[in-house]
């Protein structure tokens, strides 16, 4: 006989005895025979609080599956409702549906709900690589990770170029914290599935985690290869060059920030990072006039577009007069040493 | 060496900060208006990163940006707090240490504080903290005797309860603050909002 651990929401056997992670120390999970019924809040439902219908929750979730956004708490509000109260109206989505939801329930902890999407996704689609991949999920979710790894095993047994497998086996490692083996995996996935954006991008992660900031790098100059518009990329391996230090990185860096500008205007942070590499570099004793002229000429652009920027946000808006203030004097502080 | 005070105010919006980003480590200073001497206290923080931790430019720019405010006002940089993404480890990081150093060196009485994800759960009864003190050049264990959490339970309520309100959104962090520059990293709204909860009706903090 199973039921749900009220603390923590996983399924448990009745009479069992481990420890809830979501309790204190000493206690066992909260079984339905130890709880007094406890009378359920009213809560209102997501179509009332927000006022919109069953088509327009069902368009949202497709939404949020095609920018393949993590708002898993959302999609948990949204998505539960959507599969209990208009389950028939859906029609063939309602599998996809099932699986998007059944990966946020398992974000939030939500094993009830992720279960009862799995058995429905299981019932419909007998033997399916993807449904096993999420029952895999799961069994990572509940932290089993030596039984999710097998299930795994099993599909790359069946289809050795199952990616989605093979990155969910380097994500066991990650989340137990085998950087170092993880880094290994991922790189020799990567000389198989070169193209895979995702997997380069979680290298990147990686190793700027492990301080390895030059292998980083490369991890990132093999993504804006591949995406020159990105300005995301340019301006994350603009941080990188940065903290790598010394005059060259600065000065690859200073250029990247640059290039992010171009591709996107508005990002703050390659405008603040242009603003400080070329700051860093003008005050560099190494450098020659002409590059310490040029430097300053850069700081002082982006100090105005800097200043310009605040001055647009803080208008009409009282609560952030605090940063605005702060960054002015920032600013005027950081022209004093320049120059 | 000396006592450290932490305030309702720093520890909710600490914990909130966590709670807001779960998938990643977050990091964020620890600020006193009091003057230097005696015991810390840490009557507020500013959560900063919850993205890419170790790399320099945001951190020396948030870092630069809170010292500046500090001076206007009348605060000080007394410490750094981190909670990381891994849950099972909540020992210290190299860039942890590395900015905590740097903090120190403003400050000798600085303290480094992680917080320990495996014990956030509202269940338990003590604080989910663990803090370091520099002795000599290395950052060692506090002894939990000199900490000191006022009323910890009120303390502990409110937290829950801006969680389950979901005003922990409210929280602005300087990642939060760049990706859009009109909201405001001094979260003077959700201070506001502490202070009404822990004001005198509901138990003096």
């Amino acid at each position: 006989m199973f039921d749900y651990c009220r603390a923590c929401r996983l399924m448990v056997t009745c009479g069992d005895t481990t420890r809830c992670s979501k309790g204190s120390a000493e206690t066992n999970h909260t079984q339905f025979n130890d709880v007094k019924p406890v009378l359920p809040r009213a809560m209102a439902s997501v179509s009332e609080m927000y006022d919109v219908t069953w088509e327009e929750m069902r368009d949202k979730l497709r939404k949020w599956r095609e920018d393949n956004h993590r708002n898993s708490e959302q999609i948990v509000d949204v998505g539960e409702e959507l599969i209990n109260e208009h389950a028939s109206k859906l029609g063939d989505d309602i599998w996809i549906i099932y699986e998007q939801v059944m990966i946020a329930a398992l974000d939030c902890s939500r094993d009830d709900l992720a279960w009862t999407c799995l058995q429905e996704l299981k019932r419909q689609f007998p033997g399916s690589q993807r449904v096993k991949r999420l029952a895999g999920m799961r069994l990572e979710a509940l932290e089993k990770y030596e039984d999710a790894s097998k299930q795994y095993d099993s599909i790359l047994q069946d289809d050795p170029t199952n990616t989605a497998a093979r990155k969910r086996k380097i994500s066991i490692l990650k989340a137990q914290g085998k950087s170092a083996e993880a880094i290994r995996e991922l790189n020799e996935y990567l000389e198989q599935f070169v193209g895979d954006q995702e997997a380069w991008h979680e290298l990147s992660e990686l190793y700027i985690n492990e301080h390895d900031y030059g292998k980083a790098a490369f991890c990132l100059e093999e993504l804006m290869m591949t995406n020159p518009h990105n300005h995301l990329y340019c301006e994350q391996y603009a941080e990188v060059k940065y903290t790598q230090g010394g005059l060259e990185n600065l000065e690859l860096s200073r250029k990247y920030f640059a290039q992010a500008l171009k591709l996107n205007n508005r990002n703050m942070r390659a405008l603040f990072g242009l603003y400080m590499s070329a700051s860093h570099i003008a005050a560099c004793p190494k450098v020659n006039a002409t590059v310490k002229k040029a430097n300053v000429k850069y700081a002082a652009w982006a100090t105005n577009q800097i200043n310009r920027a605040y001055q647009l946000a803080g208008r009409g808006t009282k609560e952030n007069k605090c940063s605005v203030k702060a960054v002015e004097e920032m600013l005027e502080s950081m022209q004093i040493t320049m120059s | 060496m000396g006592e450290v005070e932490l305030s309702c105010l720093a520890y909710v919006k600490m914990y909130l900060h966590a709670c807001l980003f779960p998938r990643c480590s977050v990091n964020g200073l620890l600020l006193s208006s009091s003057p230097a001497g005696g015991a810390v206290c840490v009557t507020d923080c500013v959560p900063l990163l919850h993205t890419h931790l170790p790399l320099a430019p945001i951190t020396q720019l948030a870092l630069t940006q809170v010292d500046v405010w500090c001076a206007q006002t009348q605060q000080r940089i007394v410490g750094y707090y981190q909670a990381n993404a891994c849950v099972s480890d909540s020992s210290p990081t190299p860039c942890a240490l590395k900015i905590a150093d740097k903090i120190a060196e403003q400050c000798n009485n600085a303290v480094l504080l992680m917080i320990d994800g495996g014990k956030m759960s509202p269940d338990y009864r003590v604080p989910p903290i663990v803090m370091y003190e520099r002795k000599d050049t290395r950052w060692t264990l506090k002894d939990k005797h000199t900490i000191m959490l006022r009323q910890w339970e009120e303390t502990r309520d409110i937290a829950s309860q801006l969680l389950d309100s979901g005003d922990h959104s409210l929280l602005v962090d300087f990642d939060s603050h760049l990706d859009d520059i009109t909201r405001d990293w001094t979260n003077q709204k959700l201070n506001a909002k502490i202070a009404e909860l822990a004001s005198p009706a509901n138990g003096n903090v």
